[in-house]
């Protein structure tokens, strides 16, 4: 039964904070924070706060995620970087489908070709090209995509804390932990490899479903998949489910590399703390 | 230079009397008179760290107008093929949905930047400066060998050789129109100017070079100071409200156009390497937001691949509708089985090349390789198809150079530079002819003891030049006074004159 | 004008005095010690090369002859020597390219190269010093001849007479150490082209002592110390015009020239007995005055130049 469902209101603040232990004179940095309206979103309202900064300039980039490119040029010892959306969330749509023919045809391996070909953050060992080859053979395409990415949710575990950004699906796989990009990272990479279209997306999930309406409850920036057979489909590696009304997309591209929420370079030799904060509100 | 016969080429003639009038003591003077000129100049390149010259030999490679005229409308066709090509893929790729290129190629570029999407250029202008290679074959026909459209060099060569050529071998200059090359730094401050961003009525223009020990630091400094822009260094640079500006003596100035001689990948630690500190952050940023104009574009490197270089041919067809005026060598695509098979096959006969490499690297000629060599690189190609491609041995022309005292035959590969202005390309008369020192060696390569060669285009005596002179005023110049001396001179003289004279009266 | 550039031309000028300050120091050494059978070579060497920055380790026993000097100042790599100073001018020179003329970079470049190929150090040293002086000279006179008197032509004349004031004070202050009967005198007037000006100017009168004041204090001698504070001074202040504060009106606002007219002012109105009697101190308080402006320069018309450091950073 497919009886209409309201959409999901959801607001997002994700905050990100970094802390110097010496002042910073300058920084030059982009942040990738703020959803765009797409077919299953809806943005009502969105903004990004940044302190300090002196200068920003908002776009949309090559994988057509919004982009703020922002400039520091004061002296600072803390850069707080808030974004706050508030969206409507649709189900996601059952897309059609292809045949493994229609699949690996020229036509489509060309039009494809940026989320066929792996990246040295999604690049799979022998061992998952193998385990994905066992998983997909004998399925059609969509449901080989589905067997191979749960034979990686199967053998992973989920551990916070255990990788860094700049982790490869690679070292992930040797120590079979990982967290949410992880997952996202291995599924893609082993998805390539049979030759199913996939790509990494970000943006932020609202764990807990059972959080009331007008309740504010800590939630998590978010990766997970998607793959092309035919239209493509959202599908969450962590935690084994469909994408839905409880994920809010932020942006898509081959790996992490293409969609970091926060990335800049500054100028000094101290260290720094970094504090990254997610809180949702769901509204309806 | 000399025909099967024995006679001058056309066009070598009188500079064949010139040279025939020479004794070889004579024509020694002259190539140690070169020699040493560069090196008082300081016109050097680095290698490995030690300056060197770059050795120029004493005889200049001619080009009849007629043949200059095909490499003039063929270099012009294919830079604006080029140009069509790479607004196309950085946009809305009408050549892909056309079938004319494989998206798949354009997207495995190592230089398709997609930080480059979106950074539109001011004047629609992203190959300011292009270097086409040429080679000519044994039919005597030119054919492009690779473009080169990201930060091509060797232009200052083609400027320098002339002077030095001019200085050491008048009489032949006095005996052919020889087309000037001087105006090539105006022709590029021109090009560079009408790039700015809009608005910037006076753009402030500047090159940024790597640094002193950029093998090309040289070029850098001569462009720089030919057109009378800053040569600066990142650390010189800085961007913020998302304008460039350099710090000067009398405080931040703002920069509106870069011609840039480093690589994207240095140009800005935000969004490329980090570590960089050749560039200057936020560069990238302030170009997207048009307010600096840089030259090249980012992201020019997917044109210079050398698989992307098989379909130009195509590429000229599908933007420009015409047909293409300089064929390319014939190459092969790895990517394509049956064709990868044929090239394993013939691996000792072939040249083979990585798409992405410039400056001779990573070339293997297979007729000169060992069995080792080929082992190694056939299991390279069976591994990345899509980096390599395959040529055959192009049977290089010669041109007569001075060996140890005498004329030998080497050879030579010709770049011309073009410089496109959104209004027009316009192409250098002249080029860069390299040539390859060792005997019978074809990469023609400073890296790799290679020499160069002033190039002659020959003028057209009946045709006037494209940018006329201007004639004396009048016929005879104003007479004017002499000069004035110093009326005590002469005293001067006399009483020297007197002090002379007296030792001799002294005995009295 | 680009701050590095700027800084690159007052190097030249300091590089290229220095070089020929530093040849006529030795020139007039070398020769004492040819020509004085009463000087101590090992003393007279250690105070040499104490005065040009470089001093001998007090704990060392066996004597410093005049070679091992004339090694170290002249031909090592050690930073000051006179081979160091014209490959360093070069390298500023090279870094300048496009605001210095070509000929004045082929002058530059020719020097380097017959330093590099060290032709002459087979020959005599006083060879050596006349060529470095003529080298000298001949790039002072394109500079000077070819030169817009732009901002590129006073940074450089800058470095050039602050360097000039540091090195004249060295060559007084190693006559000084020499100490003994004076004898020095004519040669070190000699060495820097002030024979016959000194002369002329105090006929009768010239006595040694009187050598000494006519290199400090004499304002009409272009090696003079006050002559080339006076000149530096001059150059600042052309370099000021167009700041917001006049200069012309707040001298004192320019730590440079704030440092360089008191120390000018203490040589010149400061009883002269007073300054003989402690020479050495006094010409140390120049050098530092010179280095002190320098760095003052640097401050204001050089700031920031220094490569940054950045960090990856992301979340």
């Amino acid at each position: 039964m497919t009886g209409f469902q309201p959409p999901r209101r959801l607001r997002v603040e994700h905050r990100t904070r970094f802390g110097y232990d010496r002042t910073v004179a300058a920084s030059y940095n982009e942040c990738r924070i703020q959803p765009r309206t797409e077919p299953r979103q809806q943005i009502l309202e969105s903004h990004v706060a940044i302190e300090p900064c002196t200068w920003r300039y908002d776009y949309v980039d090559y994988w057509t995620t919004s982009v703020i490119a922002f400039e520091v040029r004061i002296p600072h010892d803390t850069l707080t970087v808030t974004g706050t959306t508030v969206a409507d969330i649709a189900e996601a749509a059952d897309p059609p489908q292809v045949d493994w023919a229609r699949l690996r045809s020229a036509q489509t391996t060309d039009a494809f070709a940026e989320s066929l070909v792996a990246t040295a953050r999604t690049e799979p060992v022998p061992e998952v090209v193998e385990l994905a080859t066992e998983a997909a053979a004998g399925k059609p395409p969509h449901e080989a995509a589905r067997a191979v990415s749960d034979a990686i949710t199967a053998v992973m575990e989920y551990a916070p804390g255990s990788t860094g950004v700049q982790t490869f699906a690679a070292e992930a796989w040797a120590a079979r932990r990982g967290v949410c990009q992880d997952f996202a990272h291995l599924a893609v990479g082993a998805m390539r490899s049979v030759g199913i279209p996939a790509r990494y997306v970000s943006g932020y999930v609202q764990s807990h479903s059972g959080a009331a309406i007008g309740e504010t409850v800590a939630g998590q920036s978010h990766a997970w998949i998607e793959w092309w057979t035919g239209g493509w489909y959202g599908w969450d590696p962590t935690n084994g489910k469909p994408v839905g009304s409880a994920h809010l997309a932020v942006g898509r591209g081959r790996d992490y590399g293409d969609v970091p929420p926060v990335r800049g370079i500054v100028s000094s030799a101290g260290q720094s703390r970094l504090d990254v904060s997610v809180t949702l509100t769901r509204l309806r | 230079m000399y025909r099967p016969d024995g006679t001058p080429r056309s066009g070598y003639t009188s500079l064949h009397q010139s040279l025939a009038r020479l004794t070889g003591e004579e024509l020694r003077t002259r190539v140690e008179t070169l020699a040493r000129t560069y090196v008082d100049q300081g016109v050097t390149f680095d290698l490995g760290g030690e300056e060197r010259p770059f050795p120029l030999d004493v005889v200049p490679r001619i080009i009849t107008a007629a043949e200059w005229g095909v490499v003039e409308r063929g270099v012009a066709q294919r830079v604006k093929a080029l140009e069509a090509f790479l607004a196309d893929a950085y946009g809305a790729r009408a050549s892909v949905a056309a079938g004319v290129i494989p998206l798949r190629l354009l997207l495995s570029s190592a230089h398709f930047h997609r930080a480059a999407a979106g950074i539109e250029p001011a004047n629609g202008v992203r190959v300011h400066v292009a270097g086409i290679d040429l080679v000519r074959d044994s039919e005597g026909e030119f054919r492009v060998l690779e473009d080169n459209v990201r930060v091509p060099s060797g232009v200052s060569y083609v400027l320098e050789n002339r002077n030095s050529v001019s200085q050491v071998l008048p009489e032949a200059f006095s005996a052919e129109p020889i087309r000037p090359v001087g105006e090539y730094p105006f022709r590029l401050l021109n090009a560079l100017r009408a790039a700015a961003p809009e608005g910037r009525s006076d753009p402030t223009v500047v090159v940024l070079t790597p640094g002193i020990f950029n093998s090309a630091y040289f070029e850098h400094a001569l462009l720089a100071r030919t057109m009378g822009v800053e040569l600066v260094e990142g650390s010189d640079l800085l961007c913020h409200d998302g304008s460039l500006f350099m710090r000067t003596t009398r405080g931040e100035r703002r920069v509106d156009v870069v011609y840039r001689r480093i690589d994207d990948e240095f140009l800005d630690p935000v969004t490329f390497r980090a570590d960089s500190v050749l560039g200057c952050p936020g560069l990238l940023t302030a170009a997207r937001a048009g307010r600096v104009t840089l030259a090249n574009a980012v992201g020019n490197g997917v044109a210079d691949d050398k698989l992307v270089y098989t379909y130009v041919p195509d590429l000229i067809r599908y933007f420009l509708g015409e047909e293409p005026i300089l064929p390319n060598v014939d190459t092969w695509r790895l990517e394509e089985p049956d064709v990868r098979e044929q090239v394993l096959d013939r691996l000792d006969e072939l040249v083979v090349k990585p798409v992405d490499g410039s400056g001779g690297k990573g070339i293997v000629i297979g007729p000169d390789a060992s069995h080792a060599e080929l082992d190694e690189l056939r299991s390279r190609l069976v591994a990345d198809p899509r980096g390599w491609i395959a040529q055959p041995v192009v049977a290089l022309s010669t041109v007569p150079t001075v060996i140890d005292d005498h004329l030998a035959p080497r050879h030579v590969d010709l770049r011309p530079f073009a410089v496109n202005s959104g209004e027009e390309v316009w192409v250098l008369p002249g080029g860069l002819t390299r040539v390859a020192l060792p005997e019978g060696q074809l990469v023609v390569n400073s890296s790799q003891g290679g020499g160069s060669k002033d190039t002659w285009v020959l003028g057209d005596r009946d045709a006037p030049p494209t940018m006329p002179m201007r004639a004396p005023r009048t016929a005879h110049a104003q007479p004017m006074a002499e000069p004035d001396v110093n009326p005590d001179d002469s005293r001067g003289h006399q009483q020297q004159q007197q002090q002379q004279i007296n030792p001799g009266r002294s005995e009295c | 004008m680009l701050s590095r550039i700027a800084e690159s031309l007052f190097w030249i000028g300091r590089y290229l005095e220095r070089a020929d300050g530093t040849a006529r120091i030795l020139d007039v050494q070398l020769r004492l010690l040819l020509e004085d059978p009463w000087l101590d070579e090992d003393a007279s060497c250690r105070a040499l090369l104490s005065v040009m920055g470089h001093p001998v380790d007090a704990a060392r026993v066996d004597p410093v002859d005049g070679r091992e000097m004339l090694e170290l100042l002249a031909q090592s790599d050690a930073p000051s020597s006179i081979v160091s100073s014209l490959a360093a001018a070069r390298e500023n020179a090279r870094r300048a390219r496009e605001v210095v003329s070509t000929e004045m970079w082929e002058s530059l470049n020719t020097t380097r190269n017959e330093v590099v190929a060290g032709r002459w150090r087979s020959r005599s040293p006083y060879r050596l010093f006349a060529w470095v002086r003529d080298r000298v000279a001949v790039v002072t006179g394109i500079v000077d001849a070819t030169m817009s008197r732009d901002q590129a032509w006073h940074f450089l004349v800058l470095g050039r007479y602050l360097e000039r004031a540091d090195m004249t004070a060295r060559l007084i202050a190693a006559q000084d150490a020499r100490g003994g009967s004076g004898a020095g005198w004519p040669l070190v007037l000699r060495s820097c082209g002030a024979f016959e000006a000194f002369l002329r100017t105090y006929g009768a009168a010239a006595s040694e002592d009187r050598a000494a004041e006519f290199l400090l204090l004499d304002r009409l001698f272009p090696r003079s110390v006050v002559h080339a504070l006076l000149e530096a001074d001059a150059c600042l202040a052309q370099l000021s015009t167009d700041e917001a504060y006049s200069a012309a009106r707040l001298v004192g606002r320019d730590d440079a020239r704030r440092l360089l007219g008191r120390a000018r002012t203490e040589l010149e109105y400061r009883p002269l007995a007073e300054v003989y009697a402690d020479l050495g101190t006094h010409m140390d308080r120049v050098q530092r005055v010179c280095s002190a402006a320098s760095d003052a320069v640097a401050q204001r018309f050089f700031p920031g130049g220094k490569a940054t450091a950045w960090v990856r950073e992301h979340s």
